[in-house]
């Protein structure tokens, strides 16, 4: 059942992100010539890189969202390659590899929470129709926002805030198995909670990497 | 008209069959019960066998000539004794029976030529059939029969001449029903093992009961000794078998109580199914605590059940496969404990008042890879294994035995090994040490005969301590031993012990290689099964996940009479067909553990701070222009 549910999850997914590149391409004059591609592997690749301009911070923000970023793929292909194409469950090598990443990546998850936050919070810029029907409802003018130059897009902030909330379900569900608390049934719900949010949360920060790829290669 | 007469003829063969089959299929008296809860009053006449295999006349007290009763006459009035003896404890001899899972075998022990060899008339892995030894069905009963409840080999016609008349004599080792079912405490298996030894087969079962006493020997007596008319023997030293029953024994119509229960004893069981694990930490019975299932008031039959069939429940995983009992499903571990469909479909947990275990903190993947046993029974593994006893195999229970704790066969205990099944359990385990000749890559052992008459003499350069233990062998004796054997030997003469295979070289150097027939042979236990509170893993994850922990990286003794391997072991990890150094490493992951846990619950409470925080501030943005404020 879990495994024919991902194969769906992960088929539509990177097919909704193909035939978004080709309806919405995130460039006017993009071309499918091999130079082009070529190009802009190379210009995604070096995106990776630290720019000079950033400041202490944002240098770490980024150290810690690639190193999640790396984490995620990590952890994505120890938990779901054992279980789509070896078609058995997450045990040996690949479980002790996906437990040693997991912590890390635990972490990088609180920090980029704690530093990514303030930027992806929304406003009304996010939303001008529930403005509109707000300032309706209440005869309450709004007063107009700063909007920051370098917030990330409604897309990303959404997928940044699940990515945040389904992480508590996805720890939470593996390390409460850890304790002498609960019992057989509750150990099988909690593995099958881990499972599930786990596809979830893939599916989201795949949709949420692509997001700010596509907003970088706009820049 | 042909076709009329092949009809004809079937009929009438159809005819005369009828009343074969119809007895065939007749339901006795106590085949049947008709519901009721009491327990049936065994007063009831006894009958021998004659001399032609058939029911003999009623037994009285004051007959002449006194012959002991025979169980197949008596209780086979009311009980259908060809039924019964189609049971677990009588049908190893039957070929058309599925083996099962493998159990204990007959373990053959002869200190004086450095034997210990697997025996059983089952087809299970590793074992020899007896008469690859040279053993007839006889002697394999004047052997084993002691601990055995009759039947089986013991009512297996002779094949060999030299033994018909013996045989006449000594009579059948029938099935002794009172074994298991006599509840007076005068029933005593001592006096039967006593019997057999004596090859009295026919008085044994009357002999261990309360109101019989035999003496003689048949095996005194000379070949043309008849039981039925017996003549005065020449020796006067020699005395016939013979039997008398004790006062008050028989009514005026010559009909005898039995103190007969259907539910057995656990004592009853307790003769063949004993165990004493042999080391400092393991105490004497008294000290010892039971099962916790007879500790919590329940027999050993609760669980193993059978009906007329005596297709006794043996209690593990997956035994519908092999036996027809319609509660084998819901009789094991995990039918009782967890619920199983019965035959009838219905969901039946939590039967004779077993709790459904919870198991918190256990992750479900345990219940995939171990036997429950491997957690809840049998001694706590330790550093090394142990050396354990069995009834079956050092004839506990039985007057004059050898109690040395070194005494044959070397029985070890507790080897964590994975099953057939996949699942690991806890075994008991003895290394095979025979002479054997190697033809086809295939050993086969040397009839036990052969060797006695030319490698006994060879080792009895070394000394046989009093102990019972090995006497310790050299390389020298080995050769010698082994060219010895050669020249009686098809194929290449070889000696098995401790794992491996011994043979000559081109160059006459003795060399040992590893050869399946020198595994070891494993069989499960599931007794004495602890409390929850003592399983393992009750403590915490490292009672098993740590580098050192004997559940996996326990000493298992290589056992050997060669002096050179007395202090070999193999980690237990090898019987468990599972890679080392995974194991290992995840063992050495447990260290890192709780850090984990409170990493992870560490980001969980900053992330779930974040969430808060943000869920908070929006909160207040929805008051805020609820409330008609900008």
């Amino acid at each position: 059942m879990f495994r024919t549910l991902s194969t769906i999850v992960f088929l539509a997914t990177f097919l909704g992100i193909g035939i978004c590149c080709v309806l919405f391409p995130c460039c006017k004059e993009c071309r499918w010539r091999p130079l082009a591609i070529l190009r802009r592997a190379i210009r995604i690749f070096t995106m990776l890189f630290l720019e000079q301009k950033l400041s202490l911070v944002g240098a770490l923000r980024k150290l810690v969202y690639l190193l999640a970023l790396l984490y995620f793929l990590v952890l994505a292909i120890t938990s779901f390659y054992p279980v789509l194409v070896l078609k058995e469950p997450i045990h040996g090598y690949w479980l002790m590899l996906h437990a040693t990443f997991a912590p890390v990546f635990a972490i990088c998850l609180a920090v980029l929470a704690v530093m990514w936050a303030g930027n992806c919070r929304f406003n009304k810029s996010d939303w001008p129709w529930l403005t509109r029907i707000l300032e309706r409802v209440t005869l309450v003018k709004s007063s107009s926002e700063e909007t920051v130059s370098e917030a990330p897009g409604l897309g990303q902030k959404i997928t940044f805030w699940l990515i945040v909330v389904l992480a508590l379900p996805l720890i939470l569900s593996i390390i409460l198995s850890m304790f002498s608390l609960f019992g057989t049934y509750w150990q099988e719900l909690l593995l099958d909670i881990h499972r599930y949010t786990a596809l979830a949360f893939a599916v989201v920060a795949i949709v949420h990497t692509y997001l700010v790829l596509r907003a970088k290669m706009k820049e | 008209m042909n076709k009329e007469l092949i009809v004809t003829v079937i009929l009438i063969c159809q005819a005369l069959a009828w009343p074969v089959v119809a007895d065939t299929d007749e339901k006795l008296l106590g085949d049947e019960s008709d519901g009721s809860r009491a327990v049936s009053i065994h007063l009831i006449p006894l009958y021998p066998e004659n001399e032609d295999g058939e029911k003999g006349f009623k037994i009285a007290g004051d007959d002449e000539i006194l012959l002991p009763f025979s169980t197949n006459w008596t209780c086979g009035a009311c009980h259908s004794y060809a039924t019964i003896k189609s049971g677990w404890h009588f049908n190893a001899v039957d070929a058309n029976v599925a083996p099962g899972r493998p159990g204990q075998p007959w373990i053959l022990v002869d200190a004086s030529i450095s034997t210990q060899i697997p025996l059983s008339y089952r087809p299970w892995p590793q074992t020899f059939k007896p008469e690859q030894v040279g053993l007839t069905p006889r002697q394999f009963t004047k052997l084993f029969g002691r601990h055995t409840p009759g039947g089986g080999a013991g009512e297996l016609e002779s094949q060999d001449p030299d033994e018909f008349m013996r045989e006449f004599i000594s009579g059948k080792l029938e099935i002794n029903c009172l074994t298991c079912h006599n509840a007076d405490p005068e029933q005593d298996q001592t006096e039967y093992a006593i019997q057999i030894a004596r090859e009295n087969f026919r008085w044994a079962a009357a002999a261990s009961c309360e109101f019989a006493d035999v003496s003689g020997s048949a095996i005194d007596m000379p070949d043309t000794y008849d039981p039925f008319m017996p003549m005065p023997l020449d020796d006067p030293k020699k005395t016939p078998p013979s039997i008398t029953y004790r006062e008050n024994t028989f009514d005026e119509d010559n009909w005898v109580f039995f103190d007969i229960v259907r539910k057995i004893p656990n004592e009853r069981c307790y003769f063949c199914h004993s165990n004493l694990d042999i080391g400092d930490n393991n105490p004497e019975r008294w000290a010892a605590d039971e099962d916790v299932h007879l500790t919590a008031g329940l027999r050993c039959v609760d669980c193993h059940r059978n009906s007329v069939e005596h297709n006794i429940i043996r209690g593990y995983e997956a035994e519908e496969a092999d036996s027809k009992n319609p509660l084998v499903a819901v009789s094991s571990c995990e039918g009782c404990h967890l619920g199983q469909k019965s035959s009838s479909n219905l969901l039946i947990k939590g039967r004779l008042g077993a709790p459904v275990p919870e198991h918190p903190g256990i992750p479900p993947v345990h219940f995939d890879k171990l036997s429950c046993t491997a957690c809840h029974s049998g001694p706590w593994p330790g550093e090394k294994t142990i050396l354990t006893k069995t009834s079956r195999a050092h004839s506990l229970g039985i007057a004059g035995i050898n109690k040395s704790p070194e005494v044959l066969p070397h029985i070890i205990t507790v080897v964590l090994a994975k099953q057939s099944n996949g699942k690991i359990a806890p075994h008991k385990m003895f290394w095979p040490a025979f002479w054997g000749a190697l033809k086809d890559e295939k050993v086969t052992p040397i009839n036990l005969e052969v060797v006695r008459k030319t490698v006994r003499r060879i080792l009895a350069k070394q000394k046989l301590p009093r102990s019972g233990d090995w006497r310790t062998l050299t390389a020298e004796n080995i050769i010698e031993g082994l060219n010895s054997l050669q020249k009686k030997t098809e194929g290449k003469a070889v000696y098995i012990s401790g794992g491996k295979l011994y043979q000559i070289d081109n160059k006459g150097k003795l060399i040992a290689v590893e050869h399946d027939a020198a595994k070891p042979y494993l069989w499960p236990i599931a007794h004495d099964v602890r409390p929850a509170a003592q399983s393992l893993g009750v403590r915490r994850c490292e009672d098993c996940h740590a580098t050192d922990a004997p559940f996996f990286f326990g000493a298992v003794a290589v056992d050997s009479p060669i002096a050179a391997e007395r202090d070999l072991s193999k980690e237990m990890i090898e019987f468990q067909d599972i890679n080392r150094f995974y194991t290992w490493a995840f063992a050495f992951s447990f260290v890192f553990r709780p850090w984990l846990k409170v990493v992870a619950l560490g980001c969980c409470g900053i992330i779930g701070g974040v969430i808060l925080l943000y869920a908070l501030r929006a909160l207040a943005c929805v008051v805020k222009l609820l409330t008609g404020r900008s």
